[in-house]
Order: structure tokens, then C-alpha cells, then sequence
């Protein structure tokens, strides 16, 4: 499945200074790995050596939130990276 | 007490909306509002909350405005630069509206202060720009049940959220701990100056929600704002039972400073002291052994200044671009704080750079310490 990846400003240092990107991919895992070929070392900035999502990003799917890789995109077509922001 | 003929004048357009009112006025008259941080984001919420009416206006700031600040912190003209920010705001505030006390805290919100700051107020509106701070505002927020409203800027885009204790999840339920330097400030990475405005009058517009007691809050839900796409976020987020302050068997119960924590160093890279670094440049030829020197800050502050001879390679682009690194040299990290230039380190270890090492304390601690012509932004 096609999906649209919109992402956080703090990553966008990898997809050349994309707001949104494309991915392909069921599940999250997927889409994630597919964005890690096209954008070679997008991944490791969200996803730490254990395959947790850092303490510092959500990711959502539309507008639910992903708490395990392995879920399903479930025909939502937009995956959200989030990135915790500290400038004030 | 009713409202004086001043007040009626003064929040007619208040006083003309249902869910506002009389009654409405009066609230928030009575109602004590704490501004932490006078910046991007403390500037338009507090002279928002003050031209509202909102009868004890507390502003905690330690700077003292600088003239780059004035891109973007409203509250400040240019006659404020070099001014305690939390005097200069109360001033400016009392000038917009004489009718409210404003109380200038001029201090550094710390473990030991936070609980006497936030029990003299109702509600907290969060705008600083420190993650530590940010942090121990919402434990202190959880801890003493204020509602908190928070809110984060970078470069072009915003997010919002607020907490009111009992009904929602709280700060740590949606980022639980971000390492200090792991997402850069504005003084590291730049922001749009009307950026803060958006979000900073979101904030004040939850708090006199939650002061009212109408519409719906942002509890549970991060809003987030990209200016550049002008586009809007709501995502819904739950409180989380394993949450350290706010869980069900949390581990803080008290405010407590955070440990400064960047990325972690992997082992075998070398930390370098400035002065280390120093002596391992030397002179071209004269090295006590090849070095490579790998500047991961962002372009703009790479062309502000750097050292000579060092390669730019953003951290962005350290992963693509690793076989650019010697592989007959030490390996030399550096950036503005030493953050940035962990995480490259860690990345260069994962694809088996063999010799790294990381500058400790970043070029503003070699500015500060060997080479004070250097410009670091």
C-alpha cells in the first residue's frame, strides 16, 4: 500500500527538506523500512537499536496513535511523524 | 465584587459574549495565571492573558532580553535590550493594562522553587525553552494539580497540548524523556518570528478557557501547527499507566531537576576537552596524529563559523554520506553543544568508523576556552 508520510521538521534534514514523502508498506514496520531505503538513516533517528520508538517521537496513523511497529496501516493512507519540539 | 465602569469599558467585547459575560470578566479577574518563560511563545500569551483582564499575571524569566530575541519576543521593544526580561515584561504589561497586578519572578525555576511558584497560581502556562524546564513545569503541574498548558516551537512549526489534572494525560504521557540537545532550541536550529505568535495565543486562549470553564481543551490531544504547509494537527494520545509522573505508581513525587542527558557516547569514542582537541589539530603536518575534523551542525551556522579545515556534513546526512570519512584518521565530531555531534558519533560507530572521537561541550566550550574569535550561533 501507498502511503504518505508527513514529516516532523526535525527529520526532514533526511528527505532533502520534504514536508511529505512516499512509502510503501501494510504495516508500520513496512513503511518505516521502505522510508529507511529512499531516506538512509531516517529510521535510527525514531527507532532505537531495540526496536522501540524513541521516547522523543509518536508516530500516528491518520490520527491514532502507533504503539507497536507491527501494526496496520488499516487503510489509513497518511503516517505521522512526530518529534517532541523544545524551542519556546 | 462587580465590575467598575473602567472594567465595562475596558472588556465590553467580553462582556457582549454568552459563554464570557459579567460573571465571566469576574473570573477572570480573580484568577492568578503563571508565564513561564518570556520568549517567542511567553510574549504573545501574556499580553494576551493581560489585555483579557486576568487579575494576577506572574512572569518567571532569568535573561535579560537581547536584540535577538526582538525577531519574534513581542512583549520587548528595542529600549528593553540588556533588561531583566521578567522586569521589562512586567512594565510592558502594566502599560497594556493598568486595571492587573503583574508580578515579575526574575529567578530561575529550579526543583527547590517550583512548588512555592506554582502554589500561588491557578493555572501554568508553559512557553519555556529549556527541556529540563520543560519537564519539571509538568511534574510540578501533576504534582500539586494546576492545569498546565504547553507548548514548543522549532523553526517553522508549533505543537500545544494542555493538562488538567484528573481528566487527561500529561506531558510525560506523550514524550516521557527527551534527552536535552536530542531536539535542538531555537537558538540552535532558527524560527520563524510570527511562529511563536500562533502558538502563543493558543496558549492564552486555553487558559481563559479552562478559567471560564468553556469549550473543549486541548486535554488528550496534541495540536500541532506547520507554518509552511499551513496546516493543523489534532492527534489524540492517552495517559499512560506506566507514566513516571502521572501513572499509576509514578517515581516522581516530588519536583526534581533533570540530569543534564545528551545522546549517549557508544563506547570506544573518545571524549575531547577543548583542549585536547587543541593540542590533536596543531598545525598542518605537525600532528600528533591525522585527525578529521566533521563539523554536524546545520549549513547556516557552519558559514557563521567554524574550524579551519573541518568538513560540514549536517547530521542529517551523516548516514548517507559516512563514506566520506577518513578511515586513516581520528574522526573528530563536533557542533554547537556536543549533542549532535554524540548522536553522529554513534552513527559513524554503527557503520564501523574505526578512530572517533566527539568534542565535549561543543564549539561553545572551545569558543569559550582556546579560540574567542570563533562566531558560534
Amino acid at each position: 500500500m501507498n502511503c504518505t508520510v508527513r514529516v516532523a521538521s526535525p527529520l526532514r534534514s533526511y528527505t532533502g527538506g520534504a514536508q511529505a514523502v512516499q512509502a510503501q508498506g501494510a504495516t508500520v514496520a513496512e513503511l518505516l523500512a521502505d522510508l529507511e531505503r529512499r531516506h538512509p538513516g531516517m529510521r535510527f533517528r525514531m527507532i532505537d537499536e531495540q526496536g522501540r520508538i524513541r521516547p522523543h517521537i509518536r508516530l500516528f496513523a491518520g490520527s491514532r496513535e502507533i504503539r507497536d511497529l507491527s501494526e496496520r496501516m488499516d487503510g489509513e493512507r497518511v503516517l505521522h511523524l512526530i518529534c517532541a519540539l523544545s524551542g519556546g | 465584587m462587580s465590575l467598575s465602569p473602567a472594567e465595562l469599558a475596558r472588556y465590553s467585547r467580553h462582556l457582549l459574549l454568552g459563554e464570557v459575560g459579567a460573571a465571566g470578566q469576574e473570573r477572570l479577574r480573580a484568577a492568578r495565571v503563571l508565564v513561564v518563560g518570556a520568549g517567542g511563545l511567553g510574549s504573545p500569551a501574556a499580553l494576551y492573558l493581560a489585555a483579557s483582564g486576568i487579575g494576577t499575571l506572574g512572569v518567571v524569566d532569568c535573561d535579560v532580553v537581547e536584540v535577538s530575541n526582538l525577531q519574534r519576543q513581542v512583549l520587548f521593544d528595542t529600549q528593553d535590550v540588556g533588561r531583566a526580561k521578567a522586569d521589562a515584561a512586567r512594565e510592558h504589561l502594566v502599560a497594556l493594562n493598568p486595571q492587573i497586578s503583574v508580578v515579575a519572578h526574575a529567578l530561575e525555576l529550579k526543583a527547590a522553587n517550583v512548588a512555592e511558584l506554582v502554589h500561588q497560581y491557578d493555572v501554568v502556562v508553559d512557553g519555556c525553552d529549556r527541556v529540563a524546564t520543560r519537564y519539571l513545569v509538568n511534574d510540578a503541574c501533576v504534582i500539586f494539580a494546576k492545569p498546565l498548558v504547553s507548548a514548543a516551537i522549532y523553526r517553522f512549526e508549533g505543537q500545544a497540548m494542555t493538562y488538567v489534572p484528573g481528566r487527561g494525560p500529561c506531558y510525560r504521557c506523550l514524550f516521557p524523556d527527551v534527552g536535552a540537545g536530542v531536539t535542538p532550541s531555537c537558538a540552535e536550529a532558527g524560527v520563524l518570528g510570527v511562529l511563536p505568535g500562533v502558538l502563543g495565543a493558543i496558549q492564552a486562549t486555553e487558559a481563559i478557557k479552562i478559567i471560564l470553564g468553556i469549550g473543549e481543551l486541548l486535554i488528550g490531544r496534541l495540536l500541532t501547527y506547520d507554518a509552511l504547509a499551513m496546516r493543523f494537527g489534532d492527534f489524540a494520545f492517552a495517559r499512560r499507566p506506566d507514566c513516571a509522573v502521572c501513572g499509576d505508581h509514578p517515581d516522581i513525587c516530588a519536583p526534581r531537576d533533570s540530569v543534564a542527558r545528551g545522546a549517549a557516547v557508544p563506547p570506544g569514542v573518545r571524549r575531547l576537552a577543548p583542549a585536547e582537541l587543541a593540542a590533536m589539530r596543531g598545525e598542518p603536518g605537525q600532528q600528533a596524529e591525522p585527525v578529521q575534523l566533521v563539523d554536524v551542525r546545520e549549513p547556516h551556522e557552519f558559514a557563521a563559523g567554524h574550524l579551519a579545515r573541518a568538513l560540514s556534513i549536517p547530521l542529517g546526512q551523516i548516514e548517507r554520506r559516512v563514506a566520506e570519512l577518513a578511515r586513516d584518521a581520528t574522526i573528530v565530531f563536533v557542533c554547537r553543544t556536543g549533542a549532535r555531534s554524540a548522536q553522529a558519533a554513534a552513527i559513524a560507530a554503527r557503520h564501523g568508523v574505526p578512530r572517533i572521537a566527539q568534542l565535549e561541550g561543543g564549539l561553545l566550550a572551545f569558543a569559550a576556552a582556546i579560540d574567542s574569535s570563533l562566531r558560534v550561533l
